[in-house]
């Protein structure tokens, strides 16, 4: 409930109904569903488990932020048209159908095809997820910025790339199978660049349409989150990782100092929180006259 | 069945806030809460320089975004064309507010009352809702089903505002709309909004 006088004025305004509980979420639900795919790509029961429990607290935050949190089931009626409600579809399968393989792979159980038909749909589940908040925004006839088919590709690519630098962190600790580093060293270096392309591809789209995202592209680039975004984002989260590790991939019988991808892991991470921070912020209305 | 709307004639509004007051004392809107409100901006140079009133409400639209993302079916369109917000069944997710490019709903985050933190007898009868749900017009309804204007259209001292059957070519509203050239406010989002203006 908030009516400051801004309110009452004709003219841009920014949404400020979506706040860090979303952006959490955000965060956490597609580094989850990204943890889990990658693990399961890896057959690594634990990162499996532990891409669960990131999406299950991803969730409790998204719940948080409910006005009414008790009535939270009512939000899987309007399949049909609502991508929350669609969402709330996909983070169900990804938790019971992941549920069920994290168990066959410790129980070291397999059904033939039942056991690949489970995971196939845990995988498609874990797609589903990281995508379909794109497809919460880009429709939106309201906040041009985000009116954007890009959005879908992006949340997955940088939710995958979330999901393994979560793998990569948690590396030293978690029980064997041991975790190529190297590998997902590499992958993570084509991810980034497909960040960067996306975004700059976004960016250059929206520099050129409705008013409203137009400002939108002002406030990141010139305004007061230039710093947080050209920086961040595009600094510390994709640019700085890149030149890192460029010359560690190019060498002969290329080794990881695990040190070394922690602060990359790191940086990306922050990167990524920053990305959805920004995306959520600067999202404006365009003026009704 | 008729499709009703509205046309609110931007040349005749005085800023008054005659049409703000009507919806909260008709539906005992808590503070912060507005489904009618008017904005406000100041144009031009000293000694040109005036004010002008845009009246906004919910522009109930033929296609509703809104509609279209809640998750819960809280939102949901008439026959007649009113757009309404069951409040038992939304969950406060605020993704109506995020597709409405009209800034029409409000979120009702905590209880709130005017006076002392009490309500009054009028609000205890009146506000039959929970905190935390999503708030808006929904062109008074209950009065429409009645055979009445809304709130805001009877209370209006210029008559700046005329509500009708926009269906019907004989009704006020479509002849003023058809005579006048009104349009409704960013016609480009595609919504097909219910609402018009004249002037705009």
């Amino acid at each position: 409930m908030s009516a400051g006088l801004d309110e009452f004025l004709i003219d841009v305004k920014p949404q400020r109904e979506w706040g860090w509980l979303v952006i959490t979420y955000l965060f956490l639900g597609g580094a989850g569903a990204g943890l889990f795919l990658a693990s399961l790509y890896m057959t690594h029961p634990w990162g499996e488990a532990m891409g669960l429990l990131l999406l299950v607290i991803g969730t409790l935050f998204l719940m948080l932020d409910l006005g009414r949190p008790e009535r939270f089931w009512r939000a899987f009626w309007r399949a049909r048209s609502s991508w929350i409600s669609r969402g709330c579809y996909f983070i169900a399968e990804l938790v019971v159908l992941g549920a069920l393989v994290v168990l066959m792979e410790f129980a070291g159980k397999d059904f033939g095809l039942l056991t690949t038909l489970v995971k196939v749909g845990a995988a498609a589940a874990a797609v589903a997820v990281m995508i379909y908040t794109g497809f919460v925004l880009s429709p939106s006839a309201a906040i041009p910025f985000w009116n954007s088919a890009f959005f879908p590709v992006i949340f997955f690519a940088y939710s995958l790339l979330a999901g393994i630098d979560f793998l990569i962190l948690a590396s030293p600790i978690l029980p064997p199978p041991a975790i190529d580093i190297a590998h997902l060293e590499k992958i993570q270096f084509g991810l980034v660049l497909f960040c960067l392309l996306l975004v700059i591809s976004h960016f250059s789209v929206m520099s050129g349409s409705a008013t409203a995202a137009r400002k939108s592209i002002q406030l990141l680039t010139r305004g007061k989150w230039a710093v947080l975004f050209l920086g961040g984002v595009i600094g510390v989260g994709l640019v700085v990782p890149l030149l890192l590790a460029w010359p560690m991939l190019w060498q002969a019988g290329f080794q990881t100092v695990f040190a070394v991808t922690a602060i990359l892991a790191l940086l990306r991470l922050c990167g990524d929180y920053l990305f959805r921070f920004l995306v959520i912020r600067a999202g404006l209305y365009d003026p009704l006259l | 069945m008729a499709r009703y709307g509205m046309v609110i004639d931007l040349n005749i509004c005085i800023g008054c806030n005659a049409c703000t007051m009507a919806c909260k004392a008709e539906h005992a809107t808590p503070p912060g809460v507005f489904y009618s409100k008017v904005l406000e901006k100041e144009v031009g140079k000293y000694p040109a320089a005036r004010r002008i009133f845009l009246p906004v409400l919910c522009n109930h639209c033929r296609i509703p975004a809104c509609e279209e993302v809640c998750p819960t079916g809280a939102t949901s369109k008439r026959a007649d064309g009113i757009v309404t917000v069951d409040h038992e069944l939304c969950i406060g997710c605020r993704s109506c507010m995020e597709a409405c490019p009209y800034g029409a709903r409000t979120f009702y985050n905590r209880e709130a009352t005017y006076y002392f933190n009490e309500k009054t007898p009028f609000e205890e009868i009146k506000q039959d809702f929970p905190d935390g749900i999503v708030m808006k017009c929904n062109f008074c309804a209950d009065r429409v089903d009645q055979g009445l204007d809304p709130a805001c259209v009877q209370t209006c001292p210029t008559e700046c505002r005329i509500f009708g059957d926009l269906d019907d070519a004989q009704s006020k509203v479509a002849q003023i709309i058809a005579e006048k050239k009104a349009r409704p406010l960013l016609a480009d989002k595609g919504l097909e909004p219910s609402v018009f203006y004249v002037g705009a």
